[in-house]
């Protein structure tokens, strides 16, 4: 632990550097990733166009001054999008000189192929699946919060797990933007990694009545269509079809539907809680009165909330959760790279 | 039909044909009824048949009015436990006489009920004054009206949530024994007895009936039917076989039941259907009936729910058997594949920090 901050940002930018180099190769992984992500080839190539393969010096500075340095971290990947693992490896290396990794037991591949692209004894994969017998000092830990759970429940005294949960994303539309304009833009958020991710959102707030709710509905339906076309949406499983038919059929009660090869828009009640859809390109629209009228509807979820996209940041900053990140529309999957993409845990400690 | 069963009648009008009245009714009074349909590409006019309708997802009665009339015509309103983005389900009626005749009718014949003298009652439930839009404190304070002997009425041994024990072992201690008891015990209700009392007997008259409903919904541990069942059975000193399980929703008018009271071949873990409602397995995306023998979620078809929703589908799954079905628990969520926060996860009300 007596890195200097220097030496540690120069651990991150080498493996940025494997990071670029695996992207310029990515044709060998793109149907392995496929297959275990269930995206399609389209899905997986555009997935990789969100790899982080550099970052400014500031974004790094606050990355490294954000993390809690450590001898040793051990990474477990479980549910996450692919290029997730290599943000977990910069935070990692970033923490500790020695880093081992258990990749994701069904999607192991780009974490693979980054250790193996780094190529440096000090990060390695570990497939110890026992958290006990690992002789790391800290265990960052992605997944469900049952998973982190096991974990911090399993592992060896002393040893400090920072979980990094599951969540969603939200867009809060103000009255003054434009409609076709941030539909084309949130359709970009939606599509990437087929929603699956914790920055996807999955919720479209309107300030206005529902007429205006409706027409942005109509707009995002217009956008997935396209982009149906361009980056097909890759599989469901069967849990994931049955969720899907459950909220298309409620909100179509409720409100209206507008059913894509491969999306469903969904609009709510005037100003009524909306019904969350289940990732696979399903977008929930509600109309609200006021940006604290979208405030009230999401308290009951803000602490899942990990990402807000919006028109306009100043108006919404007031209204958004304190912990999640706050983007431009078609922005919300591009974070910068100076920290965990989830933040709560970095509101009761530094990670 | 409620009429012609307790008068071992035949059925007035056949199921399908009552159905599809009920559905044009229903997609012309509840403007919800009325979109679903049309995005299911149904057109309520031609509906001959129960299974033709579009069955309304029982989400849909957190999120929307399932209601066939104005409002603030409504004379009883229950609301479920569970929420969505803190929305409860609500299920209003205008008037609570078809949900009692139903539920009254089908309780009478599973328990056995003739027309000797009434039985004493204990409710293992909250009192309707403190759960007043709760269906099964409604239906518990039914039965008791209903079957109860005047002296047990208000025999409730859950108060402001808390089962008093000493209150329940006092009266089961005075009750006559000859004179068969009914107990109507929601199921976390019972695993706070047997938690509380240990291995002590609490023996019930020659002939008693218990039954119990409910999930644990996080009140008590979780405990399996058949462990629950033996325990009570042990604790109460009744056969297994007289102890029957309910199985009923907020978004419901019926109720099914076990009916190993009432028939020496049927199963405990199957219930019984009433003639006016009946679950059909469906497959969870497609809402297309299973093969006889498959899992899939019920939709439940309740020509009782007569202003409201008569076909509703559930995420609960179920398989046929012989006079009944098997509840198998809960649709389990989907596998998750990303860090997208699953349903289910927020659901749980995990407050366990990430």
């Amino acid at each position: 632990m007596n890195r200097s901050n220097g030496e540690r940002v120069s651990s991150v930018r080498r493996l940025l550097a494997a990071a670029g180099r695996v992207y310029e190769r990515r044709a060998k992984l793109v149907a392995a990733i496929a297959e275990s992500t269930g995206l399609s080839a389209e899905g997986v190539e555009l997935g990789f166009s969100y790899l982080e393969r550099g970052a400014s010096d500031a974004e790094l500075a606050a990355l490294v001054s954000g993390v809690s340095e450590a001898s040793h971290v051990h990474v477990i990947l479980s549910a996450n999008v692919f290029v997730a693992a290599l943000r977990a490896l910069t935070l990692a290396v970033a923490a500790a000189p020695r880093v081992t990794v258990r990749p994701s037991v069904r999607d192991p591949w780009l974490t693979r192929a980054l250790v193996d692209e780094l190529a440096e004894p000090a990060v390695e994969i570990v497939d110890e699946r026992d958290p006990a017998a690992l002789d790391a000092d800290s265990l960052h830990v992605y997944g469900r919060d049952s998973t982190i759970a096991a974990v911090r429940s399993a592992a060896r005294p002393g040893a400090a797990v920072l979980g990094h949960g599951a969540g969603l994303g939200v867009v809060i539309l103000t009255g003054a933007a434009d409609i076709d304009g941030s539909a084309e833009r949130i359709a970009v958020d939606v599509v990437a990694f087929d929603q699956r991710g914790c920055l996807s959102p999955r919720l479209v707030l309107v300030e206005g009545d529902v007429a205006r709710a409706m027409r942005v509905a109509e707009s995002l339906h217009r956008e997935l269509s396209g982009w149906g076309l361009r980056v097909p949406r890759g599989r469901l499983e069967p849990g994931e079809r049955a969720q899907a038919r459950q909220w298309t059929d409620t909100v179509s009660f409720a409100g209206r539907a507008w059913e894509g090869a491969d999306h469903v828009v969904g609009l709510g009640p005037a100003g009524e809680a909306p019904t969350l859809p289940p990732p696979g390109r399903h977008v929930h629209v509600a109309d609200v009165a006021t940006l604290e009228h979208a405030a009230a509807l999401l308290a009951p979820i803000s602490r899942f909330v990990v990402a807000v996209g919006t028109d306009d940041s100043a108006a919404v900053r007031g209204v958004a959760p304190p912990h999640a990140r706050l983007s431009l529309l078609g922005r919300m999957q591009r974070p910068p790279l100076d920290g965990p993409v989830d933040r709560r845990s970095a509101t009761d400690r530094k990670i | 039909m409620v009429r012609a069963f307790e008068k071992r009648q035949p059925m007035p009008e056949s199921f399908d044909s009552l159905a599809a009245d009920l559905a044009r009714f229903q997609a012309e009074n509840v403007p919800g009824y009325s979109r679903l349909c049309a995005a299911r590409g149904v057109d309520p006019r031609f509906i001959s048949r129960a299974s033709e309708a579009p069955a309304v997802p029982t989400d849909a009665f957190k999120v929307a009015r399932v209601f066939a009339f104005d409002e603030r015509a409504a004379a009883v309103t229950f609301r479920t436990s569970g929420t969505t983005l803190g929305a409860r389900g609500v299920h209003s009626m205008r008037d609570p006489e078809t949900y009692d005749a139903a539920a009254l009718a089908f309780a009478r014949a599973m328990l056995g009920i003739g027309a000797g003298p009434r039985a004493p009652v204990l409710v293992l439930g909250p009192p309707q004054d403190e759960a007043p839009d709760s269906s099964l404190a409604h239906m518990c304070a039914l039965l008791s009206r209903e079957l109860g002997a005047p002296e047990t009425l208000d025999a409730y041994f859950v108060r402001d949530g808390r089962l008093n024990v000493a209150a329940l072992r006092s009266r089961v201690r005075s009750l006559s024994p000859d004179r068969p008891t009914l107990v109507l015990a929601t199921s976390f209700a019972l695993v706070h007895l047997l938690d509380e009392i240990g291995g002590e007997a609490l023996a019930l008259p020659r002939g008693s009936r218990v039954m119990q409903t409910g999930g644990f919904k996080g009140r008590s541990r979780e405990v399996s039917a058949p462990e629950l069942r033996a325990s009570i059975a042990l604790t109460f000193s009744v056969p297994q076989r007289a102890i029957v399980s309910e199985y009923g929703m907020t978004e419901l008018s019926s109720q099914f039941w076990e009916a190993t009271l009432v028939d020496e071949r049927a199963r405990p873990g199957i219930y019984a259907e009433p003639p006016w409602a009946r679950v059909v397995v469906v497959d969870p995306e497609t809402l297309a009936p299973v093969p006889d023998g498959a899992a899939g979620v019920a939709r439940i078809e309740d020509l009782a729910n007569v202003d409201s929703a008569f076909a509703i589908v559930t995420q609960d799954q179920v398989r046929r058997a012989s006079a009944g079905f098997e509840l198998l628990g809960r649709l389990p969520g989907a596998p998750p594949r990303g860090c997208s926060i699953a349903l289910d996860e927020i659901l749980s009300g995990s407050e366990s920090a990430p």
